[in-house]
């Protein structure tokens, strides 16, 4: 039985620079797999062209070279069963943030008891009940981040796609966020991929860790991460193995870092 | 999940700010109204006292000859004809502007081919079509209409376009994953984004259609308040020309607390958003 979710087949993308005629290759290259179910970690330096990958997952961008396999099936167009994280929560402003997560279901036409129901229970399951009629100005960061991971939720996309989501949070809020995240994605059997900068991050998060180099990004190393579930977000070095693995990402990881190059 | 500490929900006022926003309210009223009162009595002491009542008239006097304008019935006509050279002009001028900057900034070939005659047209000084209007449309209600049409359309056009324009593409992406078609593209995101700029739009161009009846009135009409206003400043009748004026004032202040109010309903989001409802 074939249980790869998403096959990245010798990805290679070029993108025209401004002022020059020679393009900038991205992307050189780069091949692995996501099994169904797994929580994969991408991690490389700033402007490697880790999102350019999810948005190709997404089909929002062809790739110049190679395929992206969703299921056997190459990706030609927009990608509807993934759902997307971007990295702000890039909620709707001018819907409720009960409006906001209806919303998916209501593109696909789900009836509306279903909808109220389902809605409920996204809202439950990211801690927002009680938020339903706030408008998203009127809600934290956090909270914002937690109603746009709802909205993903909701709809039960085959694949998950997460670009950064914890970025742009404070150290506190973001710990609770993974751990949350550890949880949902547990609970609900999720396929993830989960793009990063943060190694701390990455193994906690990942059953797998995927480093790419530095532009032209190649895949340098798809690491497995065994330490056993749930892990501790909150104390990283309490996880027995925690130090191994994260030291067999930054020994990968380490060799892209030369200070003094513009990244 | 975990419930982490993230405060209670927002909109609890506190009691003891209640007292005080009773008294601010009649307050900041009085504050409004002192200048315009201030320059009323102003007017009323200099006229004559400074100036020739000839050249200015005073209050007392336009309020006097608005009361004999609407008792006597003399006004109504002129009344009916600008308000709805007003409605019609705006209405499609408006309908116009929305239409065509919203196909023009959802579509980028379409704005490649054709923003730069939209923008040619948008420099000409509207005023000099007036007489054109005339001779096109006719001395009755059509060339005003056209001449407040067309004043209104640029202003929304360009105000949508750019509404429509600045939509955050990664926001239209995710709605696409999201398994949106194009209408509900449209319907969900597109019409909202552009929502505020759909409203600045329609208030700033309030006054300028009441200028561009008022300007088609003024090169040659048989009826309407601008030839009421033309004729008593042509007749040495300064208190006919300050109450047609009066009567334009009324006519955009109402359509502005109407846009207002309407501004408040759709843009509720907005509103709540910490920066304090928007006044007129």
């Amino acid at each position: 039985m074939n249980d790869r979710a998403l096959v990245f087949d010798g990805i290679g993308q070029d993108f025209p620079s401004p002022g020059q005629r020679n393009k900038v290759r991205v992307l050189d290259g780069i091949s692995f797999d996501v099994d169904r179910g797994k929580f994969v970690a991408v991690i490389g330096p700033s402007g490697c062209g880790k999102s350019t990958l999810l948005q190709m997952a997404a089909g929002l961008l062809m790739p110049t070279r190679g395929a992206v396999r969703h299921r056997g099936r190459k990706i030609g167009s927009i990608n509807t069963e993934v759902g997307f994280v971007p990295q702000q929560a890039q909620l709707f402003p001018w819907k409720t943030l009960a409006e906001n997560i209806e919303l998916p279901l209501l593109l696909r036409g789900v009836a509306a008891d279903e909808r109220r129901e389902r809605v409920a229970g996204a809202l439950n399951s990211v801690g927002l009940k009680g938020f339903e009629q706030h408008y998203p100005s009127q809600l934290s960061g956090g909270m914002q981040k937690r109603g746009s991971i709802a909205r993903t939720l909701v709809y039960r996309p085959d694949i998950i796609l997460m670009d950064e989501p914890f970025g742009a949070l404070d150290a506190q809020t973001r710990m609770v966020m993974q751990s949350d995240l550890q949880t949902l994605s547990m609970e609900a059997g999720a396929t993830v991929i989960f793009v990063t900068h943060d190694i701390t991050e990455a193994v906690l998060l990942a059953d797998h860790v995927v480093v790419l180099s530095q532009r032209p990004s190649r895949l340098l190393a798809n690491i497995p991460i065994d330490l056993p579930r749930p892990r501790n977000m909150f104390e990283p070095f309490r996880n027995s193995g925690f130090e191994a693995a994260y030291d067999a990402v930054w020994t990968e990881f380490r060799s892209q870092l030369d200070t003094g190059r513009v990244h | 999940m975990t419930d982490t500490a993230y405060g209670a929900p927002a909109g609890d006022t506190p009691a003891r700010r209640g007292l005080a926003e009773i008294v601010a309210r009649p307050l900041q009223w009085l504050l409004k109204l002192l200048p315009g009162i201030a320059l009323l009595l102003f007017w009323q002491w200099a006229s004559g006292r400074l100036i020739k009542e000839i050249y200015v008239s005073k209050p007392t006097a336009v309020a006097e000859r608005l009361y004999e304008l609407f008792a006597s019935g003399e006004i109504y006509p002129h009344l009916w004809t600008t308000g709805q050279e007003l409605v019609f002009g705006y209405v499609i001028g408006v309908a116009g502007g929305v239409i065509g900057g919203y196909a023009l900034g959802r579509s980028p070939r379409l704005s490649r081919i054709f923003e730069p005659y939209v923008m040619a047209f948008y420099g000409i000084p509207k005023i000099a079509l007036a007489p054109l209007f005339i001779i096109w449309f006719g001395i009755g209600m059509g060339s005003k209409i056209a001449l407040a049409a067309i004043m209104v359309f640029f202003l929304v056009f360009y105000n949508v376009f750019a509404g429509v324009r600045s939509v955050d593409r990664e926001l239209v992406n995710l709605t696409l994953i999201m398994g949106a078609n194009q209408r509900q593209l449209t319907w969900h995101v597109f019409l909202p984004a552009a929502a505020p700029y759909v409203m600045l739009g329609m208030r700033l161009a309030i006054p300028y259609s009441v200028i561009g009846v008022i300007v088609g009135e003024f090169t040659s009409s048989a009826q309407g308040l601008g030839l009421f206003i033309h004729e008593a400043s042509s007749t040495y009748d300064p208190a006919g020309v300050f109450a047609g004026i009066v009567i334009l004032l009324a006519f955009v202040t109402i359509a502005n607390i109407l846009a207002g109010r309407l501004e408040r309903r759709l843009l509720r989001w907005r509103a709540l958003s910490g920066a304090g409802p928007a006044d007129i």
